[in-house]
């Protein structure tokens, strides 16, 4: 067959093996947020200026294997209320490095918050997590993001640079 | 000056349309020679006046075309067009009465001298003109003194009517963009399709690179990414020439297309010239017509039908390939559930399958016409994961499109007219997959937020014998369909995804287009 699609490629560069997430994002970290020991998320940075909002392997939520449920109605503002228009995702919630996004509840009655840990506008919330919140617990780092963030160029650059890299969580965590 | 000027440009058609750009105060006249007439001599019929602009290009127009060579034809018939700009140095202050007829409307820019560099425009004199009355003109002081000094030329302008050469296009690089990628003023990659079309096309209208990309542009049908390769009889596309001076001849197009190919990036095996009418084709064809791909996938984890050691390697089973072949979340059509029914109590694996076949043998009352023991086997396959139990709950949220059964038909139908009836897909009768694409966050930065209907066509899957965790995949999908997105579900924003057939992660490690379905170039209008 000619252009035979198994010799377009090199099957034994790894590079062609990454996930979709390691792909496209460049994970980092920002831990014990607000003094929270443990309190650790991750952004995951697209190169086109939009974020993903996700849980760091580290944060203490995995240490608890109660039953819990998400809450994203803060106070007086309804997360799933988000709507954006046009190209600009005009409308969106505008977010600060301390909005939370949604609320962890236990069963035991305790909780706490998830900050999305920089500024720009919530464009969309992961509604998976709404029908099946398990993904949180079981997919932190793909299916399970919490919300998906698009900021200006300089705020997303500045941001990055000043975070946590990959590397350098991982030898922070294996201390 | 005109002789010149075509001289130096040396267009090759043989008639031309002239046109006169006249100074703003011969409307002025016209009109008050029009009132004067119709004043004088009562029933006098304003239409039968020539417009000036006529008896020029009847009068200038003829002797023009002896001094250039060419004959004269009306714009309408010949694409080439001269224009000649002509100035008067009394423009202006003739005009200056129009302030005083109608004060209104010049008013806005005569105040604001900065922004507006001229108070009066075509349309504003116009405007003034049609309400005014000879009356009013004169008293204005429109008597129509002759004029002190005489119109001058003061420019021309030649323009031919742009010219559409027709093609599709292979291509073959799995990092060429199709148009050049610049970012921060710098070349992301050294070259684009684009550029490797325009190169020889520019060298026979002596164009350089610069001219060229002003000039020409680049019209497809639809586009690629740029590590996605073009296959089958390429993407069609068209490029529109700005002014040319003429055709190019059909050897001088075969030898462009000799050229192009040469890059072995980019192959084009026929250029051909169409009319501005036949582009339409082409635009369409991006919005309705289907296309059909090939991908070469990785299974990534064990499927949850899978009955291995969690710890074994992942390998793509018959029963994978057999599910994804038979997958579909849209009804049969009536003439074939016949055929489908029977085929459902063979199948004796008791996957996923049962589930959407299901679906399919439901009847017109949305009962399941299944025997028991077959959908037994699936319900128990299905508890048995937690994705499920969720869904099981939440049976009532008729979003989910992989809920029981009914839900599914329901939903799938509704979303299936719609889809249908908006998207005008060119193969109504059998969609396989619909599927619910939102905007991919690789493109959600620049394109608004929104969930789109999409329709899988075809699909079928073929395992690859030298690698058993990878497998090949060929789908034909509606037009604006994200297959890589479709492939690895882009974290469930696309759904149902190819993951969800397999009950597995999949990943797309490499992505063809095989065909566009589009006839293109257009065949030529039969001989009269």
């Amino acid at each position: 067959m000619e252009y035979n699609i198994l010799d377009s490629i090199d099957l034994n560069d790894p590079a062609i093996y990454k996930s979709f997430t390691d792909r496209y994002f460049s994970k980092r970290y920002i831990l014990n947020v607000n003094g929270i020991e443990n309190n650790d998320i991750m952004l995951m940075f697209h190169s086109n200026r939009i974020t993903l909002l996700c849980l760091a392997p580290s944060h203490f939520f995995f240490k608890k294997k109660d039953k819990y449920t998400l809450n994203f109605n803060i106070g007086k503002i309804d997360r799933l209320s988000n709507k954006v228009k046009g190209k600009g995702k005009k409308g969106g919630q505008a977010l600060f490095p301390d909005s939370v996004i949604c609320k962890v509840e236990w069963s035991d009655g305790s909780s706490f918050g998830i900050p999305c840990g920089m500024r720009g506008t919530l464009v969309e919330i992961n509604e998976n997590l709404i029908k099946n919140p398990e993904l949180l617990q079981e997919m932190p780092d793909s299916d399970g993001f919490i919300a998906i963030m698009l900021s200006s160029i300089a705020i997303t650059d500045a941001t990055k640079n000043k975070l946590l890299t990959h590397e350098d969580y991982m030898k922070v965590v294996n201390v | 000056m005109v002789k010149n000027v075509l001289a130096k440009k040396k267009y090759e058609c043989a008639t031309f349309a002239c046109a006169l750009s006249a100074p703003m105060a011969t409307l002025l006249r016209e009109r008050a020679i029009t009132l004067r007439l119709a004043e004088e001599f009562p029933g006098y019929d304003d239409k039968t006046l020539t417009a000036l602009k006529e008896a020029w290009k009847w009068s200038f127009g003829v002797q023009l075309a002896a001094q250039i060579n060419k004959t004269l034809d009306s714009g309408a018939v010949s694409p080439l067009l001269v224009t000649l700009n002509y100035d008067y140095a009394d423009d202006m202050q003739e005009l200056e009465i129009l302030k005083q007829v109608s004060p209104q409307l010049f008013e806005e820019r005569s105040k604001q001298k900065r922004r507006f560099v001229t108070e009066f425009t075509r349309r504003s004199v116009e405007q003034a003109l049609a309400t005014a009355s000879l009356a009013a003109l004169q008293a204005a002081g429109g008597g129509l003194p002759t004029a002190s000094v005489r119109a001058l030329c003061v420019g021309m302008v030649c323009a031919h009517a742009p010219m559409y050469l027709a093609g599709r296009y292979i291509k073959l690089s799995r990092n060429l963009p199709q148009s050049p990628w610049i970012l921060d003023k710098k070349r992301v990659l050294p070259s684009s399709v684009q550029e490797i079309i325009y190169k020889p096309l520019a060298d026979f209208y002596n164009m350089d690179e610069e001219e060229a990309d002003r000039r020409l542009k680049l019209i497809a049908a639809g586009r690629e990414d740029v590590d996605v390769r073009c296959l089958g009889e390429g993407r069609p596309f068209a490029v529109e020439i700005t002014d040319p001076t003429r055709q190019l001849t059909a050897d001088e197009l075969a030898k462009a297309c000799q050229l192009i190919s040469e890059s072995k990036e980019v192959i084009v095996k026929q250029i051909v010239p169409i009319t501005r009418e036949d582009l339409v084709q082409l635009k369409k064809g991006e919005e309705t017509k289907s296309k059909t791909y090939e991908a070469l996938c990785i299974k990534l984890s064990h499927s949850q039908f899978d009955d291995v050691s969690p710890d074994s390697p992942v390998k793509v089973t018959p029963e994978d390939i057999a599910r994804i072949n038979s997958f579909r979340n849209t009804p049969q059509n009536s003439q074939n559930s016949l055929n489908n029914k029977s085929n459902d109590h063979n199948d004796s694996n008791g996957d996923t399958s049962d589930e959407e076949n299901n679906a399919n043998t439901l009847d017109a009352n949305g009962d399941s016409l299944n025997a028991s023991p077959d959908s037994k086997t699936t319900k128990t396959d299905i508890q048995n994961t937690s994705e499920e139990n969720q869904m099981a709950k939440n049976s009532s949220d008729a979003k989910d499109i992989d809920a029981t059964p009914e839900k599914n038909y329901v939903q799938v139908a509704e979303a299936m007219d719609t889809s249908l009836n908006s998207e005008k897909c060119d193969n109504l009768s059998d969609v396989k997959i619909v599927i619910e694409q939102k905007t991919p966050i690789r493109v959600l930065h620049r394109r608004p937020l929104l969930t789109r209907t999409r329709q899988i066509l075809e699909l079928e899957a073929e395992a690859v014998p030298e690698h058993a965790q990878l497998f090949r995949l060929r789908a034909r999908t509606s037009a604006g369909t994200y297959v890589k997105e479709w492939a690895h579900g882009e974290l469930r924003r696309s759904r149902p995804a190819l993951r969800d057939v397999l009950r597995a992660r999949v990943d797309l490690l490499a992505l063809d287009v095989s065909a566009v379905h589009l006839a293109w170039p257009p065949p030529p209008p039969p001989p009269v």
